[in-house]
């Protein structure tokens, strides 16, 4: 595995050697681009943060993995944690930050003391967050570590220009900084390998290492399930979609078909289980983890639970299926931030190719219901 | 700048949201959580244009060179009304006000929701304080009074607590808001796009006396009432109703309408005297005026080392004065035992409610009602308002100057007691007794007078974000005036809603037009006012005005 692979600081050395604006254009180069779920170019966020006139600026390294599914981060910073810090030593260094945080998420404050020890004296902070779903939003990371609510920020100003404190401040990933190291050091450093977190209805759940436009299929066959798979949900923001022979792990082949590639996450259902049920599942997560902040989110995803519930236990009927529809549109076109607006990407694609799922299972509790 | 809106070409201001320019081309945009003001917070999600095919929130967004907006599309109108139907159920199952002053009323029925197809689900307890009460169960979040407290009266009382839809507004840990640092000025129910915080109605009590045949009941109206209550009767804002107003409490059956005015001409007496006293044995400064009870709360929360150092001025409010004064100087004139005699005042204000329970102040007014609690009254007599005859304030305590009349709008206290200050301390007249250095709504404003050959500097605040900004640097002044609402009590928290600059502006002009038209506009020339010293308090500051009209603060903590 590439992430497992060490430089020891010799990959920092370098970046000093190089200077600033040289280290940037070598991330530029090698276009290594962030890996929490946007994809955006890394250099160019550093080259915005570095080219801000303020002297004081920040890093921020985000290891809120909150996505449900999602584990890759976890495993690097269990299995490589010095390619991390090196990553973001290397990050202060090209952007001209004096200090750095790690947002750690709350569940992972077992990692906190090892990460501790490697940091020495480097001037970098450990903040663990308190456990909310929302805090993997970059402003909302922001407002956390000034010890307010955690809930987004108006965008613009982006965190770039104005962060952190008001200080321009680059907000990156654990993998994306995990392969700083390994890009400014190895001639080899393959772009487009990627962390894939499976788990689902697989016997053999677990991170594989998988370049770019690998068959999903391959993916899920190295999972060995069970059963046969009939959807793919990349993790819970990202929808679902058919299991096909054909799609291909690249974010153009994925979100063509309006799912979200996003952070790797891979989560495969099988024959056996109900999307409702899967659906109800993943809408209680939300209604859960919602920031309270904006009407859509904060009252959308809880008239979206009690209609689920409604459909998969009791009694409801055709026309709450419209309602789950249209509620599911307007909470993605007007939320305020991120969590809102994917909220429904799960229920919209789960509604789009197995509706019939819920219909048959409003047509049983009606005949359920006449029986008795 | 020229955007396009609905495909017609419109002129924007690249400073204002698309919110403020559409309205001031005409085209209103429904909404909830933004106030003009304040920072939009992009909350409720209702102010939605489509551009570029995608919805937008207007009240933070920009115009942009070529912009194309959309408001009137069909994705547009459903996302708006969704939006607005998901607030709905929680309020409106315990509404039972649908009330044409509260936003959210007014917006479901341009939004065309006719049927809310959820359950309500909210089961809070209301905080069920002594002068504002807020019921959870009507919020809608909008986070409008969060934000007032937070940006104008940087009182930080309340704020949100808990995520997803167990998100509810609350003063720190659960408290009520009587157990927290809340000046009860009511800004939040000013702010309130849906009446969840209101004042704690005192207008059963004040029935029950009107019906009482042994109650000589007395109503007195604060110096802003008149530039206000005409809007609750649909009249245009600005319109002074000062005969109409006491034509209709005479018929809601009080025995005598006196005038708050008076007492603000008294309170000028003793603090324009006390002023001088100071200003002669050189300190303490800067004097720091007590009228405003919102101020007072805040000073004893936050600054209450004023206190110790005497910087604070030890009057009764105007209201509180005159009260005192109904209860002994009236009473022995009328021959009416005190007991007989129930007062209640009108104010603008919550905080007058609570400062009428503060046990040093052993107030004598029984009752304080808000603009809108007269109002209710008022329509409880059904009462044609528009349509009555002038009328005039009881005699008795009934004549008021112009420096009466100014208490209403910020820096009026301080222009009142200048006017007495400089033609008492000096013994000649004030060539121009506009001040206007003191007018319009600026934050603070500051000025300097020459009394006796000492340059007095003063400086007054309102909104007490603004006050804060000004106890930084108060050691510079001599002479401070504080009021807690934003323009003074025109924008005060019991005024009528709903919220708007525009409003208090059009109040405050008619508060100057009042003190223009009056014959006597200084306090020390009020025929009242002299005779009540001649006849029962000898002078002001004299031993027995000392016991009567002043009181004393207390160390509060947060
Ligand atoms: S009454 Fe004033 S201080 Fe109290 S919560 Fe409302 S705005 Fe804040
Ligand atoms: S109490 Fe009123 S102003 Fe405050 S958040 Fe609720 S609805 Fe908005
Ligand atoms: S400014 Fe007037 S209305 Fe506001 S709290 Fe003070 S006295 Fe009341
Ligand atoms: S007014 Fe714009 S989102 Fe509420």
């Amino acid at each position: 595995m590439q992430i497992k692979k060490q430089t020891k600081g010799k990959a920092l050395a370098k970046a000093k050697k190089l200077g600033q604006k040289a280290t940037i254009n070598l991330i530029k180069e090698k276009v290594l681009l962030g890996r929490g779920g946007a994809g955006f170019p890394t250099g160019t966020k550093w080259e915005m943060v570095y080219n801000e006139p303020e002297k004081e600026k920040y890093l921020i390294c985000n290891a809120d993995e909150g996505e449900p599914g999602t584990f890759k981060d976890k495993f690097i910073l269990e299995k490589n944690p010095e390619l991390v810090i090196e990553g973001i030593k290397i990050a202060m260094f090209a952007i001209g930050a004096k200090k750095a945080f790690i947002y750690l998420r709350g569940e992972y404050e077992y990692l906190e003391n090892r990460l501790k020890k490697l940091i020495k004296k480097a001037n970098i902070e450990i903040v663990v967050g308190a456990g909310a779903y929302i805090c993997g939003d970059e402003t909302a990371i922001l407002e956390s570590i000034e010890g307010k609510r955690g809930q987004a920020r108006l965008k613009p100003p982006f965190p770039t220009v104005k962060g952190l404190y008001g200080k321009p401040t680059a907000i990156n990933n654990v993998e994306t900084l995990a392969n700083v190291p390994l890009a400014i050091y190895y001639k080899d450093w393959n772009p487009n390998l990627r962390l894939y977190s499976l788990s689902g209805n697989v016997t053999k759940p677990g991170i594989y290492e998988l370049p770019l436009g690998t068959k999903l299929c391959d993916l899920i066959k190295l999972g060995k399930p069970k059963n046969k798979i009939k959807a793919i949900y990349f993790g819970c923001f990202g929808g679902c979609m058919p299991h096909c022979e054909k799609t291909k792990l690249t974010p153009d082949d994925i979100c063509g078909k309006d799912c979200i590639h996003g952070a790797g996450t891979i989560i495969a259902v099988d024959e056996k289980h109900s999307i409702v049920d899967v659906a109800t599942n993943i809408a209680k997560f939300y209604e859960f983890e919602s920031c309270g902040k904006c009407t859509p989110c904060r009252e959308g995803t809880m008239r979206i639970l009690a209609l689920l519930e409604n459909i998969s236990l009791k009694n409801a009927d055709m026309k709450d299926l419209n309602t789950l529809q249209e509620l599911a549109e307007v909470i993605k076109e007007t939320s305020f931030c991120g969590l809102g607006q994917t909220s429904t990407n799960h229920l919209l694609t789960a509604l789009k190719y197995f509706r019939k799922e819920f219909e048959e299972r409003i047509k049983e509790q009606k005949d359920r219901r006449r029986i008795r | 700048m020229r955007i396009r809106v609905d495909n017609k070409n419109i002129e924007v201001d690249s400073n204002k949201s698309l919110l403020l320019n559409l309205k001031d081309n005409g085209i209103n945009i429904p909404h909830l959580c933004y106030q003009e003001g304040l920072e939009p917070e992009a909350r409720c999600r209702i102010c939605l244009v489509e551009i570029n095919n995608k919805l937008v929130t207007s009240c933070n967004t920009y115009p942009k060179e070529g912009m194309e907006i959309k408001t009137k599309t069909k994705r547009v109108n459903r996302a708006r009304k969704i939006n607005a139907e998901l607030l709905m159920p929680e309020h409106m199952d315990k509404c039972f006000r649908l009330n044409k002053h509260h936003d959210l009323c007014n917006i479901i029925g341009d939004l065309g929701l006719k049927e809310v197809r959820f359950n309500p689900t909210r089961k809070y307890t209301a905080d069920l304080g002594a002068s504002v009460i807020r019921d959870n169960n009507l919020c809608i979040n909008c986070g409008r009074c969060v934000q007032v407290c937070a940006q104008v009266q940087a009182t930080w009382a309340i704020d949100f607590a808990g995520r997803a839809h167990h998100e509810h507004v609350t003063p720190y840990f659960e408290h009520d808001l009587n157990d927290v640092a809340c000046i009860k000025c009511g800004q939040c129910i000013a702010a309130c796009p849906v009446g969840a915080i209101d004042e704690r109605e005192h207008l059963q009590e004040v029935l029950a006396a009107l019906k009482d045949k042994t109650k000589h009941v007395v109503v007195q109206t604060a110096p802003s009432i008149r530039a206000s209550l005409g809007e609750e009767f649909d009249m245009p804002p600005g319109t002074l109703v000062t005969g109409k107003m006491i034509a209709a409490l005479r018929r809601c059956g009080f025995n005598k309408v006196f005038d708050t005015n008076l007492g603000a001409d008294m309170t000028i007496m003793e603090e324009g005297t006390e002023f001088l006293t100071r200003a002669k044995n050189n300190g303490p400064f800067p004097m720091i005026t007590t009228c405003c009870p919102g101020w007072i709360k805040f000073m004893e929360h936050f600054y209450h080392d004023l206190i110790d150092s005497n910087n604070m001025s030890t009057c009764k409010s105007p209201h509180e004065m005159l009260g005192i004064l109904i209860k002994t100087y009236y009473a022995k004139k009328a021959k009416i035992s005190k007991k007989d005699i129930v007062v209640v005042s009108v104010m603008p204000c919550t905080a007058k409610k609570f400062e009428s329970t503060r046990p040093e102040m052993k107030s004598d007014v029984d009752y304080v009602l808000t603009t809108r609690e007269a109002a209710k009254l008022i329509n409880h007599f059904n009462i044609d308002f528009k349509n009555l005859k002038d009328e005039e304030f009881d005699p008795a305590l009934g004549i008021s100057t112009g420096a009466g009349a100014v208490f209403g709008a910020t820096g009026g206290v301080m222009e009142a007691a200048l006017r007495t200050a400089y033609e008492v301390g000096t013994g000649k007249q004030l060539t121009k007794i506009e001040f206007d250095q003191l007018r319009g709504m600026d934050g603070i404003k500051t000025g300097t007078i020459i009394i006796k050959g000492k340059e007095i500097k003063f400086a007054v605040a309102n909104g007490l974000a603004n006050a804060r900004e000004l106890m930084k640097r108060k050691d510079d002044y001599h002479f401070i005036e504080i009021m807690a609402c934003p323009g003074g009590c025109i924008g005060g928290g019991g005024q009528p809603l709903p919220f708007a600059w525009e409003k208090i502006h059009k109040r405050m002009a008619a508060i100057y037009k009042e003190d223009a038209r009056l014959p006597l506009r200084k306090s020390h020339e009020n025929p009242i006012v002299q005779k009540i010293y001649k006849e029962f308090l000898d002078k002001p500051l004299s031993k027995k005005a000392h016991k009567l009209l002043h009181t004393h603060y207390y160390k509060r903590g947060l």
